[in-house]
C-alpha cells in the first residue's frame, strides 16, 4: 500500500496513544499495588523505583485472599474437566452421529448462550439445598455442575464444529476395520480436535475463574471464589486501596498468565464466535 | 486466522452422520441409543442444573416464596399462589421502571461503544502490518480480567480525591473543573461514581453515572470485537483497498464502501453479542456502585438478585422470578434471529 510518510507516521501515533490509553487502568491497578499506601494517597504517579513494595501483595494474599484462591481453583479446574469430559462426549454425538431429539436438545443448549443467566438464579440455592448440595464441601460439587450445565451450550457449540471439521473418510476407514464409537473417539477425533479442545478449555477455564454471580449467590463465605474475596476488600469504608489493587493483580494474574502462554488457543477460542462474556 | 468454519453459523454445519445408522429403523433405533450414551452424562447435567432450576424459575414466578422459605414445585405445603401478582407487582412498581431504564441505557451505549471501538482499532491496527500482533494484544488483554476486577480497577481511575485518582488529577492540572448546563443537559466531573450530571429526556432522567460505569465494561470487552473483526479483515484481499485508492477513493470512502460490506458477519456478531452481555451486567455494578447511589445505576439484574438475596425475610423472591422470566423473554425476542442463524440454515454463511 502506498501512502506518505506522514500519515504513516499518524497511523502509529495514534496507534500507539490509544494502546498507552487502554494500558491506563492497568498500570494504575499495578503502581497502586506496588507502592505504599501512603504514597497512593499522595499520587501513585511522584513515585519513585526506592517506593516500589511487595508488601501489599504478600499482605493481601495472607490477610485476605489465599483461601479466596484455592476455592476459586477448585471450582474452575473442577468445572473445565467435568465441562470438558462431557462435553466432548456429547460433541461427538453432535458432530458424528443422528439421534432423535438431537435438533431440539441442540435449540435447548445454544438458548443459555442468549437467555441471561439469571433465569436460573433463583431456585438453584433451593434445590441444591433439596440435593444435599449446599453443606461443606460439597457446595463445590454442586456450583461445579452449575457451571457445567451453564457451559454446555458453549461446549457444544464450540467442539462439535472442530469434530465436524475432521475427515469423514479417516472415520470410515476405522469403521471399516471395526473400531467402535469409543475407539474413534479417543484414537482419531480427539488428537484431531486437540487445539479446539484447548480453546474451550482455556476460554472456559477464564470464564468460570471470572464468574462473580454464582460464586456470590450459591456459596458461604468459606467456599466462595477470588472474585467475591476481592468486592469484599473494596469496601468504601475500608481505605485499604494498597490491598484492593494488591487483591485485584492477584485475581487476574491465572487466567492472565494462562492468556500469555497459551495466547494463539485463546484467540481462536473467542474467535470461534462468542457469547459468554 | 483464516478459519472461517468456526464462525458460528458454520458451526451447525454437522456430517451427515453414521452412515450404518439410517438405512432400518431397527439399525436406527440401536444407533439413536449409541448416540445419547455418548449424550447423556451432559444432558443429565444440563438437564438437573439448567432445564430444571429454569422451570423452577418460570413455576416460581406465580408463587409467593423467599430463600428461606423457598418454593418446592413437588411439596404442595409450599405453594402459596399468587396468580400474576408478581407481574403486576414489578411492572407497577418504579425501582423496577428505574432498574429497566439504566438497563434500556446499557442496550443502547454499551454495544455501540463496544462495536465502535473495536472498528476504529482494528481497522487502526490492520494497516500497521508487521508489528500489528503487539498491538492487538494490548486490546485483547482486559479480556482475560474479570469484570469484577476490572470494576475495582476503574474505581481507582475514577477515585474522586484528585491525589488518589488518575482521572480528577489531570483534570486538575489542565484546570478542567466542568460543570455545566445546556438545555436538558448537566454535566458536572469529580465524583465520578456517584453523580455526575444527568441528560432530562422527558419521560426519564439518564444518570450520567451509567455511563462512568459502561466505560469499563466496553474497556473490558472490545476485545472480542477487536478478535472479530481481525479475523473478517484477514480474508480481505488487500489489492481491493489499492484499487479503491487509486480509482481515487478517500480513506473515508474505503470504509464505507469497502470495509463495512465486507465486515457485515463480524459486525453483527459482536453487536449481538454485545446486547446479550449488557442486559445480563451485574458484576461491574455490584462492585463500583451497588445499585447506587440511591438506585442510580441499578439495573434490572441487580435488582433481581436483590429481590431475592438481599431481603432474606420479605418474600420477594417471586418477584425476582418474574423479572428473571422478563428479561429472558426480552433476550429471546432481541436475538431471536441471531439464535436461528446459530441453529444452521447457514445458507447466508456459504454466501462469501
Amino acid at each position: 500500500m502506498r501512502r506518505g510518510k506522514g500519515s504513516a507516521i499518524l497511523l502509529y501515533g495514534s496507534v500507539t496513544a490509544l494502546c498507552l490509553l487502554w494500558l491506563v487502568p492497568v498500570a494504575t491497578a499495578v503502581m497502586i499495588a506496588a507502592v505504599p499506601i501512603g504514597q497512593t494517597r499522595n499520587g501513585w504517579w511522584h513515585a519513585g523505583f526506592g517506593d516500589l513494595t511487595f508488601d501489599n501483595l504478600v499482605e493481601a494474599w495472607r490477610e485476605a485472599l489465599s483461601g479466596y484462591a484455592v476455592n476459586s481453583f477448585v471450582i474452575a479446574v473442577g468445572s473445565v474437566v467435568l465441562t470438558v469430559i462431557a462435553g466432548a462426549l456429547a460433541s461427538y454425538a453432535f458432530a458424528r452421529l443422528r439421534f432423535a431429539g438431537k435438533r431440539v436438545l441442540y435449540l435447548l443448549l445454544i438458548s443459555t448462550m442468549i437467555v441471561p443467566v439469571q433465569i436460573i438464579l433463583i431456585p438453584l440455592l433451593p434445590w441444591l439445598r433439596t440435593l444435599g448440595l449446599s453443606t461443606g464441601d460439597l457446595q463445590f460439587v454442586g456450583i461445579i455442575l452449575v457451571h457445567t450445565a451453564f457451559g454446555a451450550g458453549w461446549a457444544i457449540f464450540m467442539m462439535a464444529s472442530f469434530f465436524a471439521d475432521v475427515p469423514e473418510e479417516l472415520l470410515e476407514a476405522a469403521r471399516i476395520d471395526g473400531a467402535r464409537h469409543g475407539d474413534i473417539l479417543r484414537r482419531i477425533v480427539l488428537p484431531l480436535a486437540l487445539p479446539g479442545i484447548a480453546s474451550f478449555a482455556i476460554i472456559d477455564f477464564v470464564f468460570v475463574w471470572n464468574d462473580l454471580l454464582l460464586g456470590l449467590s450459591l456459596l458461604d463465605r468459606e467456599h466462595q471464589p477470588l472474585t467475591v474475596g476481592l468486592a469484599n476488600l473494596q469496601s468504601p469504608h475500608l481505605a485499604q486501596e494498597n490491598l484492593v489493587a494488591a487483591g485485584s493483580i492477584i485475581a487476574v494474574l491465572p487466567p492472565l498468565v494462562l492468556f500469555a502462554v497459551l495466547n494463539r488457543y485463546y484467540v481462536r477460542g473467542l474467535f470461534a464466535g462468542g457469547v459468554k462474556g | 486466522m483464516a478459519q472461517q468454519t468456526t464462525t458460528p453459523a458454520t458451526a451447525t454445519r454437522m456430517p451427515a452422520g453414521d452412515a450404518r445408522a439410517a438405512p432400518r429403523p431397527a439399525r436406527r433405533r440401536r444407533g439413536d441409543r449409541v448416540a445419547w450414551l455418548f449424550v447423556a452424562p451432559l444432558a443429565l447435567i444440563f438437564a438437573g442444573f439448567y432445564l430444571w432450576p429454569a422451570v423452577q424459575t418460570i413455576l416460581s414466578s406465580f408463587f409467593e416464596w423467599s430463600l428461606l422459605a423457598p418454593f418446592d414445585p413437588l411439596d404442595t405445603s409450599t405453594w402459596y399462589p399468587v396468580g400474576t401478582d408478581n407481574y403486576t407487582a414489578a411492572l407497577s412498581s418504579d425501582s423496577f421502571w428505574n432498574a429497566a431504564f439504566n438497563s434500556l441505557v446499557w442496550l443502547i451505549v454499551f454495544p455501540v461503544l463496544v462495536t465502535g471501538s473495536a472498528l476504529l482499532v482494528s481497522v487502526l491496527i490492520w494497516h500497521l502490518g508487521r508489528f500489528a500482533p503487539v498491538f492487538r494484544t494490548v486490546f485483547i488483554l482486559p479480556m482475560t480480567i474479570s469484570l469484577a476486577a476490572a470494576g475495582v480497577i476503574w474505581s481507582f481511575v475514577y477515585n474522586s480525591d484528585p491525589d488518589v485518582g488518575l482521572l480528577n488529577a489531570v483534570l486538575r492540572v489542565l484546570r478542567l473543573d466542568i460543570a455545566f448546563d445546556l438545555g436538558p443537559l448537566h454535566v458536572r466531573t469529580g465524583e465520578w461514581l456517584a453523580d455526575i450530571g444527568s441528560l432530562d429526556l422527558g419521560f426519564a432522567q439518564l444518570r450520567l453515572v451509567n455511563l462512568a460505569l459502561i466505560l469499563p465494561a466496553v474497556w473490558a470487552f472490545a476485545g472480542f470485537g477487536v478478535v472479530t473483526f481481525t479475523a473478517g479483515l484477514s480474508s480481505l484481499p488487500g489489492e481491493l483497498v489499492d484499487s479503491a485508492r487509486i480509482d481515487g477513493c478517500r480513506a473515508g470512502q474505503v470504509v464505507r464502501h469497502v470495509l463495512i460490506p465486507h465486515l457485515r458477519k463480524p459486525l453483527i456478531i459482536t453487536y449481538v453479542v454485545s446486547v446479550i452481555f449488557a442486559l445480563r451486567t451485574f458484576d461491574i455494578v455490584y462492585v463500583m456502585t451497588e445499585g447506587g447511589p440511591a438506585q442510580d445505576t441499578t439495573v434490572l439484574a441487580l435488582l433481581l438478585w436483590q429481590q431475592a438475596f438481599a431481603f432474606l425475610t420479605e418474600p420477594r423472591a417471586g418477584v425476582g422470578a418474574a423479572i428473571a422470566v422478563l428479561m429472558a423473554v426480552v433476550m429471546v425476542f432481541l436475538a431471536y434471529p441471531y439464535l436461528r442463524s446459530l441453529m444452521g440454515g447457514g445458507s447466508g454463511d456459504e454466501a462469501r
